[in-house]
């Protein structure tokens, strides 16, 4: 199966943000992660992540962060107007 | 202009000050932090001056050394050099001494600010090769973008969620521009631009071309302070959607000293959002520059309804840094906003406008724009663009036969309301200023022609400011959207 890689920004809010998905999600899925900057208070952290694995594992994976209460952006999509 | 030395030197990472070659990309490959025209501001110095500016054209290609294109513009070679108004009858009503309205409610084509940064990008995209252009927008973008490729000859395509109002589609439809409707929410909306861009190889002036495209809101920074007789206003606000627009005027001061265009001298920058659509607000108030995003915006200014604002870290950090701060404003005080710029300037703002009016107006009232110093503030787009939004919030029309007695009764009844309202104009002076007029107001000067500039020659007063340099590199490229 193809691997494909994906570059994200992950924002946590509330109790997702003092939580270790990273590493539950590598426990879970089998995604290589690669962590590029991160910023995170008690409340809130923000993430910049490269993410690779086959597809469906990556959407599973994604999919899986979003049921945690993580909100997953693609860094491509980091687009300035509405 | 004859000039085809650029000055243009590289993209640069606003993270880790990576340099990137000129091309079509926007995001660090290390990082992930946003790209950013770099300059050879040395070089610009040398070959910069008013006197070579004064004598361009009025347009806001006049400051083309500080844009981030190599050659001469070729898309939209009329627009900007809006009027900087002076706004006298609105100071009073707000109780400031000096007010200024930057009006890009009259931008060309398109009344919007929109149509700078449009002219920057597809200007840049033809540069580097694009045939095509494109962008995902529900409103001013996509009209800028269908109206100016349309002018310069180039095939673009405006992508929308499908269920999107009827007038909206139209404003775009009518420059030729093929519209796509995509069933489903501006996310994914989005999500399919950067797929298509990657894929076809087209310009998306907000997606690969983003670095080219804000630069160009920086023209809007020059022309307030040439229009105000070279000099950097104490005080700007402007409304914040992704908050681009805000860090790039500041960008623009810094830049007007660093080249040696104006002296440096304090300046504060404060943003506007709406109450429904606050993220970059919220932040700055409690004091983080961490954005937490706001899932489901719920206002009528829907021009600045981003909930995951891309710039809103810099954003906020500009504010600190200048001294400045954020405000945000309720429908209801949108709406009262748009009708006192209408009623006291004859000027129709879209939501937008009616935002930052409002914030103004909060930011003065609270003493974080002192009342005595020079104030600017960014009027962004054309009320005609967002008219729905004061449907049922405004007097209807008398209705009468066509009968002078008729007539005649109806300006008899309107005699005591027309003494009532000047009345209650005076009473909200007095309640909401506590001053009655404001004695420093000249009655000369006013400076609402279409290119005129500022005759004034008073310093600006900055007693308790803070340097306003600001803008430092950045710490993320977050929010996003």
């Amino acid at each position: 199966m193809a691997k494909c890689k994906g570059r994200y920004w992950l924002n946590f809010t509330g109790p997702t943000a003092t939580e270790p998905l990273i590493y539950q999600l590598s426990k879970k899925f089998d995604v290589v992660f690669n962590i590029r900057q991160a910023t995170i208070s008690d409340t809130m952290g923000l993430m910049g992540v490269e993410f690779e694995a086959d597809r469906e594992v990556l959407q599973a994976a994604i999919a899986w962060l979003e049921t945690q209460g993580v909100k997953v952006k693609p860094v491509e999509l980091n687009t300035i107007e509405g | 202009m004859a000039m085809a030395e650029t000055f243009f030197s590289n993209l640069k990472c606003r993270e880790c000050g990576a340099l990137y070659p000129k091309k079509a990309t926007h995001v660090c490959e290390f990082d992930f932090g946003p790209l950013e025209a770099d300059y050879d501001y040395a070089k610009i110095r040398a070959a910069i001056s008013r006197e070579k500016i004064r004598s361009r054209p009025l347009t806001m290609w006049r400051y083309r050394e500080l844009l981030p294109i190599d050659g001469e513009p070729t898309v939209g070679l009329q627009v900007g050099f809006t009027p900087l108004v002076k706004a006298e009858r609105l100071a009073r009503a707000l109780g400031v001494r000096e007010l200024y309205l930057k009006n890009d409610a009259v931008n060309y084509p398109t009344l919007s600010f929109k149509d700078r940064v449009v002219a920057v990008a597809l200007t840049r995209a033809r540069e580097l090769g694009f045939n095509i252009v494109a962008c995902a927008s529900t409103g001013n973008l996509a009209n800028s973008v269908a109206a100016n490729a349309a002018a310069a000859g180039l095939e673009s395509y405006v992508l929308i969620p499908y269920d999107l109002e009827r007038g909206k589609v139209l404003n775009s439809l009518v420059y030729g521009t093929k519209v796509i409707g995509i069933e489903g929410p501006y996310d994914q909306v989005n999500r399919l631009c950067s797929e298509i861009a990657g894929k076809y190889g087209w310009g998306f002036v907000n997606v690969n071309l983003r670095p080219y495209y804000a630069e160009g809101s920086k023209t809007l920074g020059f022309e307030i302070i040439e229009q105000l007789d070279w000099r950097i206003p104490a005080h700007t606000v402007i409304p914040m959607a992704s908050g681009s627009l805000l860090t790039k005027i500041a960008k623009a001061y810094q830049e007007a000293v660093k080249v040696g265009l104006v002296n440096a001298s304090p300046f504060r920058i404060y943003g506007a959002q709406a109450r429904g659509c606050n993220p970059i607000t919220a932040a700055q108030q409690a004091g983080t520059d961490l954005i937490r995003p706001v899932p489901k915006p719920d206002t009528i200014a829907k021009s600045l309804a981003i909930g995951t604002p891309a710039d809103g870290y810099y954003a906020v950090n500009v504010m600190r840094q200048t001294g400045g701060a954020a405000a945000d404003a309720t429908d209801a005080e949108i709406i009262e906003a748009i009708k006192l710029l209408a009623e006291t300037e004859g000027i129709f703002a879209e939501t937008a406008g009616g935002v930052t009016l409002a914030c103004a107006k909060k930011l003065i009232d609270s003493g974080r724009i002192p009342r005595d110093e020079r104030v600017v503030i960014c009027i962004t787009g054309n009320g005609l663009k967002t008219a729905e939004a004061l449907d049922g919030q405004l007097t209807e029309p008398a209705r009468i036969k066509p009968s002078l007695r008729e007539f005649d009764a109806l300006i008899v009844k309107h005699e005591p309301q027309r003494r009532g309202e000047k009345n209650s104009l005076m009473e909200y002076r007095q309640r909401g200023n506590g001053i009655l007029e404001t004695p420093c107001l000249r009655a000369s000067a006013v400076n609402k022609s279409y290119g005129n500039r500022s005759k004034h020659t008073d310093p600006v007063a900055g007693a308790n400011q803070q340097p306003g340099h600001g803008q430092r590199r950045g710490g993320d490229g977050r929010g996003a959207d």
